[in-house]
This record gives structure tokens, C-alpha cells and sequence, in this order.
């Protein structure tokens, strides 16, 4: 269960200070699927950031099944995300000399999973997704955007974090692929009984999702 | 796959720019053994050089060099103060005397020669038997010392190393009427252990024979100082010393120290400033080795640092994916690190091969450059040795040791073979290449890490 009470979030720019998230409250039951949608600049990147721990809040409180985190120092923040959170990237951003096996161990081995499991956790993880042995292997730039958007997806769970944060998951695919990877997300998601936090502005991908918020100057408001 | 199994892997991950870094290290990396190598071949043959110019200083009387000059003896308190100095292990005593035939039964083995005519007439006028250049006898040397074993063993009189071939020697302190001769003055004679023979009037008993190996010094008669000071009615006198120093570095300062404690009354000598002056270029090139075996450990550092650095500009987001991913800023320096520690140790075996095979040459140019002025010719006389006399059909035979050091000591050949250096690669050779690769793989990775450390996931993933 995740709940977030009166987030608040400002950047300093040379233009004035721009308030991304303003008194963000809003809470995500286990295996719900949420997304937050909004137009380019509303804040939903940053709101993404500060939930997955990369940024630290000016004011409000995170908690995770109970455990406050918004104000973790910085080891406390590293071993939360490699444990606790997964992030599925618009762009994927999986290692690029790392074949997609070795892609999903890498969170196995932040998350210090025991090493003689590593290996099958994420063959295990990869076949979820639909990815063979012989996709296993390849490197990513050996596989197609919606392979590669798997694995990533495979590598988020990996480590059966309590909370997946995807930015723009089905931003570089097409619309029928797009639409097999938020299916993947909703299947994971009730497998492992994981939150999962979509940040999207497509409104088809939206409506997958239990619930859904939108987000305007930073600030959120549930969409009925 | 840990950090550093990730590190190593990410140094072939673009090969073009691998082999060309790689390639950069091992030339900085050659060029620092090979002057590491130069630096040991020139070190070993400054120690060679300055080793083989012995641990001692000669002490005369001012103006008495060689038998000839004049000037006034030093005492026995004078020379027997210097061993009070600091770093002088052993002061040599020695008073050269010569017994005429009126003065002695003894009949010298070498015969007088052009040589002994032309300096009879001259320089020994009186010390012969007679002046006239026709009749002239070589007179038999006398040297009276308090060092007996030293000069026996190791000694030099007048040429060549003393070595004892029969009976004893007599104790450094003796006084007794005895005499060790030499092999040619014995046989000339019939002396044998036992043997007695006269000088200045007083029978004196052979308690031993030497061999110096040349005609010139087994022609001496050497007996203990405090008997030739009393027999030749020079008590007290002392004609020359030779001073040990514990170690060749204080040669020099301890030659000041006996400069100043005598005054004008002597003449200190000793090889230390001629040789410095010999191995001057190759200080040089030491220096220069020095140095520039720095410049290129510090230039490898620095070629590192800024591919690390480019590097880790270029996966920047890469870096941030992995922070966001749970990857502590350990983890993910330790993988750049061992990046650039894989490409300084294949930076380093090229680089090792390169400048062993590479050393040789270098060297060789370095000393030529720099040794234009050290390697042609005879190095020159240099003095060693004090008193002694000159004698017909004599020459001058290079002596060795620390035992007394008479004539002139032959210097030639120290300045023919400082080109002449042996390069060798030991396993100092490899454990420097091993620390300088460990220290051009820190120093090159210091900014990659800091640069790492201040990349902030967040503002990585949101200019996505």
C-alpha cells in the first residue's frame, strides 16, 4: 500500500522558482494499476522521481506498506530502490553490452539476491514476458523496441519490488505493441500483487488502469 | 556479473577506442620502464665508478709527493688525531725511507737502467751509492708501517697487492727489529724466514715474504713504523697516511675534515672529485631518466584520467539507469575503476615489453647525448698514493686497496667505459610496472569517480 500525503516539490531556475508538484495526496492499493496523466511539463516525471526515491521532496511524506521514506538518507534511498521499487523507462534504458539476461540480473544483484538463484529468477522473468532462451542472449540492440521494453519490464520485477514506476511505458511503440506491454504490466502486476504507478499521456493506456489521475502544474486530482 | 566483472568488460566495448587508449598507455608506460631501466644502468655504473675509486684518502706531507718535492714530515700525534675525525674507520701510518748500500747489506734485485741513470742524476742524486749517472745503484725503499695486515693483504706498495708467501707479519704496534721483504729483494739476497740482514747499522730478522706481483714493490723491505722511526732517526716522522672512510659518500666531507684539521702542513688526496666530475653526465642522464620517467607516469595519468572521463561523460545516462536501478555510488565507481585499471594493465604488458626491448637504445642515446666530455680517452692520472720512490726500470702499476697506496694510481679506463652500460630488466622492473599502472589507474580514475558521484539519476531520466 502506498500513500502519499501533501507532496510538494520546487526547482530553482533562472526563470523563478517552478513548483512541479504541489501538495500531492493520493494513495495505491497492492497489485493496482494506476496511472497519472497529464500534458508535457505537468509534473508527472517529477512526481515519478520523488516517489521512486531518485529526488529527494521539499514537503510531504511517502509510505511504503507502512515505512516513511521521504526522508531516507542516501543509502537508505539506494538499497529502498534496488529492493522496493522497479522503473520501466520510456526508452528503455537497458545496458546496452549486457545481453537481456544479464539485463534482469543486474536488479537481482542490487537487490543482493542470493547468486545461485539469480540466474533462474530471471530466465523465470524473461519467459513471464514471453522472451525464450534464445532472446535471452541477445544483446539489446539485437532485439525489437517491444523485446526490448520486455525485458525492461522483466528487469523491473525482477527483484519483486512493492512498487513499479513506469514512465511512458508504451512511449516508443507502436499502439498494437503498446498495448501487449500494458497487458504484461496488468498480468505482473496481479502475479506479484505489486503496485504499479503509470505515468502516461496516452488516454487509450490510461483506461487500462484501476484508477486513474491526472496531474496539471503539479497538481493531482483523480479522474473519475 | 559483479562491478568488476562489468568494468572489465566495458574496456572492450569500443574497440577502436580501447586499442587506441591501450595503445597511449603503453607508449607513456615503455617510455617510463625504459627510463627506469636507464636510470638503474646509470646508477649501477655510478656505484660501479665510485666503488672502484675506494673508500680512502691519501694524506702527504705538503710538497712531497712520489719520492720527490720536499716539505716537511708530518708527526705521528698529527696523523694518529685524524682518527678522531668523523666517518674514519682506520688511519694508515707510513714513513718511507731508503737505505743506500752504505747503510745496508742488502742488494737491490732491480737494476738501474736508463731509467735509474737518467733519475739518478737528477732526482736521487745522493741516494744512491753514488751521483754519477754512470755508477748509480737503485736504493732499496724502506717502509715502515703501522698497518701491516692491511698492507699485506690488501695493500699497495708502489704497485700491485701484497700477498704474504711466507712466515708472518708483524703486529701494527711492533718495535722489534724485524722485516718483511719482498719476493725479488729475498731471492737477490737468499733471505728466507729467519734470515737476517743489515740496516743502518742494526741486524735485522726476516719474519716474512711477500709477493706484490711487481718487480718495482717486491723490491721493498717493509718493517714496523716505530722501528724505521728509530733506526732512521725519524722520530715521530711520518711521510704519508692513508685514511678510511666508512663509506665512499663521506669521502669528500672527511677530506675537507682532514684539509682543515692539517692546514698547509699536507696534501689530501683522493679520487672522489675526479670521479665526480667523470660521472657528471651521467648524473645527467640519471637526473634526466628521473624525470622524465615522472612525466610520463603523471602523462599516462592524465591520458587515462580524461578518456575515463570522457568515458563516463558519454554514459551518463547509463550511469543513472544503474544508480536508479539500486547500484550504490561504490558499486558503480568500482566498475570504472576496474575499466581503467583493465586498460592500464594491457597498457603496462605492452608497455613492459616495449620499454625492455626499447631501454637498451634509449639509454645508449641518452648517455651519448649527454657524454660527449666522458668517453673519449684515458681518464688521466689521478693520485692515490703518496711517497714512494721512483726507481730505474720501474713503471707504475695501477695499486688497488686501501694498504698504502705509493705512486700514482692509473685512472684510465673510467671514462672509456661510461658508454659502456648494462641494461637489465629485473623483477623491480615488473613490480614497477605493476605500481605505476595501479597508480595511473587511481590518479586516472580520481575525476571519473567524482564526476560519478555528482551524476543525479533524476535529472539523467528526466531529460529523457
Amino acid at each position: 500500500m502506498l500513500n502519499v500525503e501533501k507532496l510538494n516539490k520546487t526547482f530553482r531556475t533562472d526563470g523563478g522558482d517552478v513548483h512541479a508538484v504541489r501538495d500531492v495526496t493520493f494513495h495505491a492499493g497492492d497489485g493496482e494499476i494506476v496511472a497519472i496523466i497529464g500534458a508535457s511539463g505537468s509534473g508527472k516525471s517529477t512526481l515519478l522521481s520523488l516517489l521512486g526515491l531518485l529526488d529527494a521532496p521539499d514537503a510531504g511524506s511517502i509510505e511504503m506498506n507502512g515505512t516513511q521514506l521521504a526522508h531516507l538518507d542516501a543509502k537508505g534511498r539506494t538499497k529502498y530502490r534496488s529492493r522496493q521499487v522497479g522503473f520501466v523507462f520510456q526508452a528503455f534504458n537497458l545496458i546496452p553490452n549486457l545481453s537481456a539476461l544479464e539485463n534482469v540480473k543486474l536488479a537481482l544483484e542490487f537487490a543482493e539476491w542470493p547468486k545461485e538463484d539469480r540466474d533462474e529468477r530471471a530466465q523465470e522473468m524473461l519467459t513471464m514476458v514471453g522472451l525464450g532462451p534464445d532472446k535471452a542472449v541477445r544483446r539489446p540492440n539485437k532485439l525489437s523496441g517491444g523485446e526490448q521494453q520486455r525485458v525492461a519490464i522483466a528487469r523491473a520485477f525482477a527483484a519483486q519490488p512493492q512498487l513499479i514506476l513506469a514512465d511512458e511505458p508504451t512511449g516508443s511503440l507502436d499502439r498494437k505493441t503498446g498495448q501487449k506491454i500494458v497487458e504484461l504490466l496488468r498480468n505482473a502486476a496481479s502475479a506479484q500483487q505489486t503496485t504499479v504507478l503509470v505515468v502516461t499521456h496516452d488516454e487509450k493506456v490510461a483506461q487500462q488502469a484501476d484508477r486513474r489521475l491526472e496531474i496539471e502544474d503539479g497538481v493531482l486530482v483523480e479522474i473519475a | 556479473m559483479n562491478a568488476l566483472r562489468r568494468g572489465v568488460r566495458n574496456a572492450f566495448r569500443n574497440a577502436m577506442r580501447s586499442v587506441g587508449v591501450v595503445v597511449i598507455l603503453a607508449v607513456a608506460i615503455a617510455l617510463s620502464i625504459s627510463m627506469l631501466i636507464a636510470r638503474d644502468a646509470v646508477t649501477s655504473k655510478i656505484d660501479t665508478v665510485r666503488a672502484s675509486t675506494g673508500n680512502t684518502i691519501t694524506v702527504s706531507p705538503a710538497g712531497f709527493f712520489g719520492g720527490q718535492g720536499g716539505g716537511t714530515p708530518l708527526t705521528t700525534a698529527e696523523v694518529t688525531a685524524l682518527l678522531n675525525l668523523k666517518n674514519v674507520t682506520a688511519v694508515q701510518a707510513q714513513l718511507t725511507e731508503r737505505l743506500s748500500t752504505s747503510q745496508t747489506n742488502l742488494v737491490t734485485p732491480i737494476t738501474a737502467g736508463s731509467l735509474g741513470r737518467q733519475f739518478g742524476g737528477g732526482a736521487f742524486a745522493g741516494a744512491g751509492t753514488s751521483g754519477s749517472t754512470g755508477t748509480f745503484t737503485v736504493p732499496i725503499r724502506v717502509i715502515g708501517t703501522n698497518s701491516p695486515g692491511n698492507s699485506l693483504v690488501g695493500g699497495a706498495n708502489g704497485g700491485g697487492t701484497e700477498k704474504l708467501t711466507a712466515g708472518t707479519a708483524f703486529s701494527a704496534t711492533s718495535s722489534a727489529d724485524v722485516a718483511i721483504v719482498g719476493k725479488d729483494l729475498a731471492t737477490k739476497n737468499k733471505l728466507k724466514v729467519g734470515s737476517t740482514f743489515t740496516a743502518w747499522k742494526t741486524t735485522v730478522t726476516v719474519v716474512g715474504i711477500y709477493d706484490a706481483g711487481s718487480t718495482f714493490a717486491n723490491a721493498d723491505v717493509l718493517m714496523p713504523l716505530a722501528t724505521v722511526q728509530r733506526l732512521a732517526g725519524a722520530t715521530n716522522q711520518v711521510t704519508g697516511a692513508t685514511v678510511v672512510v666508512n663509506d665512499i659518500s663521506n669521502v669528500t666531507a672527511v677530506s675537507t675534515a682532514i684539509t682543515k684539521e692539517l692546514g698547509t702542513k699536507a696534501d689530501v688526496t683522493s679520487t672522489e672529485a675526479t670521479v665526480a666530475s667523470e660521472i657528471a653526465p651521467l648524473n645527467s642522464v640519471k637526473d634526466i631518466s628521473t624525470y622524465t620517467l615522472i612525466g610520463a607516469v603523471i602523462g599516462a595519468a592524465i591520458i587515462l584520467l580524461l578518456s575515463m572521463l570522457m568515458i563516463v561523460r558519454e554514459r551518463r545516462r547509463e550511469v543513472g539507469v544503474l544508480k536508479a536501478l539500486g547500484a550504490t555510488n561504490r558499486s558503480v565507481i568500482s566498475q570504472f575503476v576496474a575499466e581503467s585499471t583493465t586498460f592500464t594493465v594491457m597498457g603496462a604488458v605492452v608497455g613492459l615489453v616495449g620499454g625492455v626491448i626499447l631501454s637498451s637504445p634509449i639509454t645508449t642515446a641518452l648517455v651519448n647525448a649527454s657524454g660527449g666530455t666522458t668517453s673519449s680517452g684515458p681518464g688521466g692520472f689521478i693520485r692515490a698514493g703518496a711517497g714512494g720512490l721512483g726507481s730505474g726500470g720501474s713503471g707504475f702499476t695501477p695499486p688497488t686497496g686501501a694498504g698504502g697506496g705509493f705512486g700514482f694510481r692509473g685512472f684510465r679506463g673510467v671514462g672509456s667505459t661510461l658508454t659502456q652500460l648494462h641494461t637489465s630488466a629485473g623483477w623491480s622492473t615488473l613490480v614497477f610496472a605493476l605500481a605505476a599502472a595501479i597508480v595511473i589507474a587511481a590518479l586516472g580514475s580520481t575525476v571519473a569517480a567524482a564526476t560519478i558521484t555528482r551524476i543525479r539519476p533524476a535529472e539523467v531520466l528526466r531529460s529523457e
